[in-house]
């Protein structure tokens, strides 16, 4: 299909490598204009994934970086107390009416937009909207995204129901830290993004660095994949292997011996049993597998 | 009219039909897909999609999988159907049980001898439903359950760790009046002009405990530790702050492990990496190594303590003493749940559990779901 090659390309002139599994499926969201979950391993490139898209589309994108306790005045709309309160103390020195008072205080001039407003209010084109780690989020939140992602529009009491003018095109993203509820699951397109083959990842990285030599790239990279058959805590992702290779080039170093695995362990595993595990295996011997 | 490429499917109404067919036919290997599916997929194939195989695949797959384990399967399934002819696919749509996938549940409960007989009486065991069944199997010892119940007893534990997790969720938004909340407050007010005649108050919001939790997985304990490791599990939903381990001659952290999604696949690579699943116990041994590594991060604050063990221990008693004394110390509470203690003639005569019992707060079984769901009234207080 033409359209999936061009995104293929497209992406790929962006920086981003992407298959043509995952350019079907972003092909996808942008024709059915149906929200798309990716789920995958932390560091595998998801939340890269939409903003190239939102580049790729020329438009904004639009991020809500999900926590434990977000709620409705974080991720939709606040009023401001404030400038609300001084417009009421101003207000009272002229002499205008209580029911004029309310309703200028309600207008949008109060109106605080937060991510979710403002991905349905945009005026121009749709924007991408990132729900990033939708799984840290409550199954309260989880519940009011379902009737957002279905209708795309949101009430607000004192001015009414806002509809989206160009519906945005949605990416949540989850770690699996929780299950998601399947009333949302159900509303989505679902991709899983796995580590890359190690070919594609060659290029990833190269993208990233076009300056690393190869010799030390295929290394770092092949014992990158020894480590990921590991049962870590935290296995390294795309974005550790570039986080090394760039740390490898810029402490000039060409070839991958176990002093320097040793030195920079820090930059592809993130947890002290992880490092502790590997040193107990043995580096020299991790190294000797990969070739 | 659309130019497929794919074998037999020459025109519009066969791809539509065979389109329904698919979507009958994984529907029938337990994919959730309705209405909207079916109809994202013969837009795309309209699309133009189905002139290309592979991406066609990718489409249905991104349409119809719901999670990691759905994508995971739906390839094998897509051959299955696609790569069949006509008169083959309508066999398949009407008789999906012809077609056999090993599911991926399967492959846990190598651990328990019950994946051995793998088809005997499997249907039979789905077909019998109803209140007195599922109440009977509610109260039937984990060592019990039989190979013919175990797919029904399975969909019934899960159904009930959920229940237990959203109930425990529930409770959570009751709360006395907290600190003032400024911000309804002043919200509240301004139609009083600004004055704050009306106060809101902010929920307090509960603070849980961190749980700790160890799992016995020795020979002793074969038979419940795979459901037992099941309720851990279902426990993480609730308790974000969980920390799990597994013990017999050696401890273990698991707690990064504790994913429902992944659980099949976790109890697997546990069982060949954990060299003592399965073996002798010694449970002092495997404080002492869990007081020396492991609690100066996880004994700290308000932490509940859970054992799930028979106490049947091989080690020293002394050191035993020691190092449970030494949790006890640092814990709110130390809870006991041996599965044993659900048999009626049962006494806590073993020397493990004799040492053990004078610091113990609740002592407890956890032989069945009942036993279970009435623990669920005990970790509701903490």
């Amino acid at each position: 299909m033409k359209d999936v090659s061009l995104i293929v390309k497209s992406f790929d002139k962006l920086g981003y490598i992407v298959d043509e599994e995952l350019a079907t499926v972003l092909y996808l969201v942008l024709e059915l204009g149906k929200p798309l979950l990716l789920e995958g391993n932390p560091g595998v490139g998801k939340t890269e994934a939409a903003s190239i898209l939102a580049a790729y589309l020329k438009t904004d994108l639009i991020r809500l970086q999900c926590y434990e306790g977000l709620d409705v005045n974080s991720s939709v709309y606040e009023w401001n107390y404030q400038k609300q309160l001084l417009s009421i103390k101003l207000k009272e020195i002229s002499a205008q009416s209580d029911s004029e008072n309310a309703k200028n205080i309600f207008s949008k001039d109060f109106l605080l937009e937060r991510p979710l407003l403002k991905a349905i209010t945009s005026q121009s084109k749709s924007p991408v909207l990132l729900i990033d780690e939708i799984d840290r989020a409550d199954e309260e939140f989880e519940a009011f995204l379902l009737e957002l992602l279905s209708v795309f529009q949101i009430s607000i009491p004192e001015l009414g129901t806002i509809t989206a003018l160009h519906k945005p095109f949605v990416i949540l993203t989850s770690n699996r830290t929780r299950n998601l509820s399947e009333a949302l699951r159900r509303r989505c397109l679902y991709h899983w993004i796995d580590y890359p083959d190690f070919e594609k990842e060659v290029a990833i990285v190269k993208k990233h660095l076009p300056e690393i030599e190869d010799t030390i790239l295929n290394d770092l990279l092949k014992f990158i994949h020894v480590i990921r058959t590991r049962h870590l805590e935290k296995g390294p992702g795309v974005s550790e292997s570039i986080d090394w290779a760039e740390s490898l080039v810029s402490l000039g170093i060409k070839k991958l011996s176990k002093e320097n695995v040793d030195k920079t362990i820090g930059c592809v595993l993130k947890n002290s049993s992880d490092i502790q595990k590997i040193r107990l295996e043995g580096i020299e011997h991790l190294l000797a597998e990969q070739s | 009219m659309i130019n497929v490429k794919f074998p037999h499917s020459s025109d519009h109404h066969n791809i539509t039909g065979s389109i329904l067919g698919f979507t009958e036919f994984i529907r029938s290997q337990n994919f959730n897909v309705g209405l909207d599916e079916s109809n994202d997929a013969l837009t795309v194939a309209r699309d133009g999609f189905a002139r290309e195989k592979l991406i066609f695949k990718y489409a249905l797959k991104a349409i119809f999988s719901c999670s990691y384990d759905d994508s995971k399967l739906f390839d094998t399934l897509f051959e299955a159907y696609w790569g069949r002819h006509d008169h083959e696919k309508i066999e398949l749509q009407k008789h999906p049980s012809t077609f056999n996938l090993k599911k991926s549940s399967e492959n846990s409960l190598v651990l328990l001898d019950f994946a051995k007989h793998e088809d005997v009486g499997k249907n039979e065991a789905k077909s019998i439903t109803g209140s007195s069944q599922i109440e009977r199997l509610k109260s039937t010892d984990f060592s019990k359950i039989s190979e013919l119940e175990i797919d029904l007893f399975e969909e019934l534990a899960e159904k009930l760790w959920k229940q237990i997790s959203l109930r425990l969720k529930k409770r959570l938004k009751i709360g006395k009046k907290g600190r003032l909340n400024l911000r309804a407050t002043i919200r509240g007010n301004v139609s009083n002009g600004g004055n704050m005649l009306d106060l809101k108050f902010q929920t307090r919001k509960k603070v849980k405990d961190r749980l700790i939790i160890l799992l016995d997985v020795s020979g002793s304990m074969d038979k419940y530790s795979f459901f037992l490791l099941r309720f851990i599990c279902a426990l993480r939903n609730y308790f974000k702050d969980i920390e799990a381990f597994i013990f017999s001659t050696k401890l273990m952290r698991i707690t990064n492990m504790l994913h429902n999604e992944l659980l099949n696949d976790v109890i697997v690579s546990l069982s060949q990496s954990v060299d003592h699943w399965s073996g002798g116990t010694q449970i002092g041994n495997c404080l002492k190594s869990f007081n020396e590594e492991h609690s100066h991060y996880v004994l700290r604050g308000r932490t509940i303590t859970i054992f799930l063990s028979d106490g049947l221990d091989t080690g020293e008693t002394l050191l035993l003493e020691k190092e449970i004394q030494f949790i006890k110390q640092r814990t709110r509470k130390l809870i006991w749940l041996n599965p044993l203690k659900g048999s009626k003639d049962y006494q806590p005569l073993t020397k493990g559990m004799k040492t053990a019992l004078p610091y113990i707060d609740t002592f407890s079984s956890a032989h069945n779901l009942n036993s279970i769901i009435e623990l669920e009234n005990i970790l509701a207080d903490v």
